[in-house]
């Protein structure tokens, strides 16, 4: 009777192997922060080797839920909890707080062939609700308007939406990722898409144009890679990005939390295309 | 000492008698409960929803502030992209298989058989990021548009992931006509082609639908390819060339999100419940034929 002796071993093994281990932080959400964390994390573990720092992605409202059923330890949200997911957080007896490591902007992306340099907000509400139809009317372009979003689970995708106070067009492709925004509008001329702005700096930026956005008709238009004016919270669409964590795991995580806050951290987070945040709440 | 002898093995038969039977109800019992999860949970969603709105509205908006919760635009686009893949898969499949059956030398058969059956083994997220790289900037240049995200797309894909599942059982079922139609057949003076498609076709021809129902059925439960490659907009689709949005992959990009007993949870259980039962009567079907096939060929 070798056999079920060793398959109870394995069994054991794989049960007891990934439960338990206290130097472990799981960190999952928001795709628009993942690259940045892998980052973050990278530079985290030469100085903290007992720690181990896992890394996923998935969309904020995946990285809220799996905060809520205990698989993340930290979630990276794009957005701030709405108010069913605190009402959750209230009703599991779970006290969360949060912490606000990095700002992003939000770019709008079109062709390089599009003849717009700049947009304005009532302009991109009536586009991205599917108002306006065709680009004949605001550009050279006789065709009509492409529009790649991401899909419901993103924080991008639901803060943008709150803050133009629309409803997404049902014609809006939804893309897996920005990655996959940004493919299709290097081939799209007609397209439109958003992204996190630390996206486009990192990735090339060949064919692709990134609109300077006017709050109003009569705003000045401003770069979501603008330092300065975001610095002072200028640019309509920037946002703060969250870690919410349990409040009985601060001791736990601190460290890390700790580490986006020196010199180093805020260094990684300029270089990847995000801003430094200014306040903790 | 005989005696005990055959005793033990009685005994040891009985034992996998019962174990094998129980094995047999546990599947059973795994259907059922699914089945009851996803009825006992819609039940929730339709206290709140009503039946009318949900199978006669038009949009699909969860999210909204309102909530529209129609499940006709994600039907429309399942069975769009269902279909696609059928027109395609069909005809291919049931060609492949007659050449498999009736025409292949040996050798070929030998090669061919087992590079279709490895088309099933293929993952079907890599199949969807072909989908992505390959089958949409081609759909795209093809067809003068600007993203090749869409239905056909899907199609397309789906019906390459559906070809195994019809070959095959296409080629068993033709397998099964009897010699003696065939050659009755050609004493008759028909040749090749005739005897193929106007005597040993219309013979498998249940067979052959059990084959297309089947593969069908795999073509309206397949999730992450579609969920690649078709674009996934939420609007009901006017053609081949629009994006759509189907049931399976609505559950799969809204499940990891919405919050636990809401009304947009339990709406995911209804059109899972829907879907189900779309595929049962499919594959109900596909039995039914199959069966006939048997009775008739015994």
């Amino acid at each position: 009777m070798k056999f079920p002796s060793t398959f109870l071993l394995v069994l054991v093994a794989l049960i007891s192997g990934c439960s338990g281990n206290k130097h472990s932080i799981k960190i999952k959400g928001s795709d628009t922060e993942v690259n940045l964390a892998v980052q973050l994390a990278e530079a985290f573990h030469p100085t903290h080797k007992g720690i181990f720092v896992s890394i996923s992605g998935g969309g904020s409202g995946l990285g809220i839920a799996s905060l809520l059923n205990g698989t993340a330890d930290i979630a990276n949200s794009s957005r701030s909890l709405n108010s069913k997911e605190r009402e959750m957080f209230r009703d599991n007896d779970m006290d969360i707080d949060s912490f606000v490591f990095a700002q992003d902007a939000i770019a709008f992306v079109v062709s390089e062939s599009l003849l717009i340099d700049t947009l304005t907000t009532d302009l991109l509400a009536q586009i991205l609700s599917g108002e306006l139809i065709s680009w004949s009317s605001i550009s050279n372009l006789d065709q009509p308007v492409n529009i790649y979003g991401r899909q419901s689970n993103s924080g991008t995708h639901a803060f943008i939406k709150h803050k133009l106070g629309i409803e997404f067009s049902p014609h809006a492709k939804q893309m897996n990722g920005n990655a996959q925004i940004l493919e299709a509008i290097k081939v799209d001329p007609s397209g439109i898409g958003y992204v996190g702005a630390g996206y486009v700096q990192n990735g090339s930026m060949e064919g692709i144009k990134v609109l300077w956005i006017k709050a109003g008709s009569n705003g000045i238009a401003i770069s979501p890679f603008d330092q300065e004016r975001i610095a002072r919270g200028e640019y309509y669409f920037q946002r703060p990005l969250f870690q919410y964590f349990r409040k009985k795991d601060r001791e736990r995580i601190s460290s890390f939390l700790e580490f986006e806050k020196t010199d180093k951290g805020v260094g990684l987070i300029k270089s990847s295309g995000y801003y430094p945040a200014h306040y903790e709440r | 000492m005989r005696d005990s002898n055959i005793r033990r093995r009685e005994r040891i038969d009985t034992f996998f008698k019962y174990l094998f039977e129980v094995t047999g109800y546990v599947t059973i019992a795994l259907l059922g409960g699914i089945f009851f999860m996803l009825v006992y949970n819609s039940v929730s969603f339709f206290a709140e929803i009503s039946p009318v709105d949900f199978f006669t509205g038009n949009q699909w908006e969860p999210e909204s502030s309102e909530g529209k919760y129609s499940i006709v635009p994600l039907v429309i686009s399942t069975g769009l992209v269902a279909l696609g893949s059928m027109i395609i898969a069909v005809p291919l499949g049931i060609l492949c298989a007659v050449y498999l059956a009736e025409l292949a030398p040996t050798r070929v058969r030998n090669i061919l058989k087992p590079a279709i059956e490895m088309l099933a083994a293929i993952p079907s997220v890599a199949i969807g990021f072909l989908g992505i790289v390959l089958v949409g900037p081609g759909i795209a240049k093809l067809f003068g548009i600007q993203n090749g995200l869409n239905a056909l797309n899907g199609s397309v894909l789906l019906a390459v992931m559906a070809l195994p599942t019809i070959i095959t059982i296409c080629e068993d079922a033709i397998n099964a006509v009897p010699k003696t139609y065939k050659e009755a057949s050609l004493a008759l003076g028909a040749d090749t082609w005739k005897t193929l498609f106007k005597v040993i076709v219309p013979a498998a021809a249940p067979g052959i639908i059990a084959a297309v129902m089947l593969g069908l059925g795999r073509a309206l439960g397949e999730t992450m390819t579609v969920l690649m490659a078709t674009g996934n907009a939420s609007a009901i689709p006017c053609g081949f060339l629009d994006s759509v949005r189907t049931i399976t992959a609505t559950i799969a990009i809204e499940m990891g999100e919405v919050p636990y007993k809401t009304t947009h949870y339990f709406a995911l259980f209804a059109i899972a419940a829907v879907l189900f039962i779309i595929t049962l009567v499919i594959n109900l079907i596909g039995e039914y034929f199959a069966n006939r096939r048997r009775r008739f060929h015994a």
